[in-house]
């Protein structure tokens, strides 16, 4: 392992955590998808889990997004008999996304990503001092 | 002139590999903050009393047929041992991000000071050589 293969496993964990804001951006965006049939199901919030890889070429534990899956919650009813969603009763599914909880992730996310950045700018401080160490 | 036979530059280039495997080590616990069950690693300082009784220095696999497979990657001879923690997520992750980052600018002030002594030395060289100045580079 060098200098390079961290900043390969920053890279990584960087793509990751921008998936993951990507499914969170998805989930905001849909946050008053219902649904088109009547009675349908409406949009339902999406998460991204992770996982480590051994990554052979490298020989580090690499991040990589393991599955973007249905998230848990239930759908909140809600009166609207005029939406082409709404049941016989003129009740709608509302999709399962809590803007407090995807903003929250959503931090998260962003500080990941940041601690990752960071990194990187220590391994290429660290790369250049050792380019310096040329100039004699 | 060899100077990776000269004691303190050979120990020094030591140092920096080690440094410079400690910052992979990290940037992998960094990658890996939201991991689920994945614990934080570190590498294992040298010691000087392995440095002395020579345990450090590891015999490479002999290839004695020429289909045998040598070993891709070599780490330098560092071991990696699990990071202690104070707490741990539900999921299972046990990184926690402020140590990690602290543990990087370390490692990269580490770096920055071997580096520099490096110089110092390869200065000292060349005023003994005649060449340099006493500036250390």
């Amino acid at each position: 392992m060098d200098l390079q293969t961290s900043l390969q496993l920053s890279f990584a964990g960087m793509s990751a955590q921008g998936t993951r804001l990507r499914v969170i951006a998805e989930n905001l965006a849909n946050a008053d998808s219902t649904a088109q049939t009547p009675g349908g199901e409406p949009y339902q919030r999406q998460v991204v889990t992770f996982k480590s890889v051994l990554d052979r070429s490298i020989g580090a534990t690499s991040v990589k997004v393991a599955h973007i899956m249905p998230g848990g919650g239930t759908f909140q009813r809600k009166y609207d008999p005029g939406n082409p969603g709404a049941d016989a009763e003129g009740y709608v599914l509302m999709p399962n996304v809590n803007p407090l909880t995807e903003l929250m992730d959503m931090r998260e996310a962003q500080r990941s990503y940041q601690a990752n950045l960071d990194t990187i700018t220590a391994a290429k401080s660290m790369i250049s001092r050792t380019i310096d160490l040329l100039r004699g | 002139m060899d100077l990776g036979k000269i004691p303190l530059l050979e120990a020094i280039t030591r140092r920096m590999s080690w440094l410079g495997e400690r910052q992979s080590v990290l940037a992998q616990n960094v990658a890996n903050a939201d991991t689920p069950g994945y614990t934080a690693k570190d590498v294992k300082a040298p010691s000087f009393a392995e440095l002395v009784s020579g345990a450090s220095a590891r015999l490479p696999m002999a290839v004695t047929e020429p289909g045998h497979i040598e070993p891709v990657h070599d780490d330098g001879g560092f071991k990696l041992v699990s990071q202690k923690t104070s707490e741990r997520a539900p999921d299972g992750n046990a990184v926690q991000l402020e140590d990690q980052m602290m543990k990087i600018s370390d490692t990269t002030n580490d770096y920055a000071l071997t580096t520099s002594l490096y110089r110092q030395q390869l200065g000292l060289l060349k005023m003994a050589l005649g060449g340099g100045s006493s500036s250390g580079g």
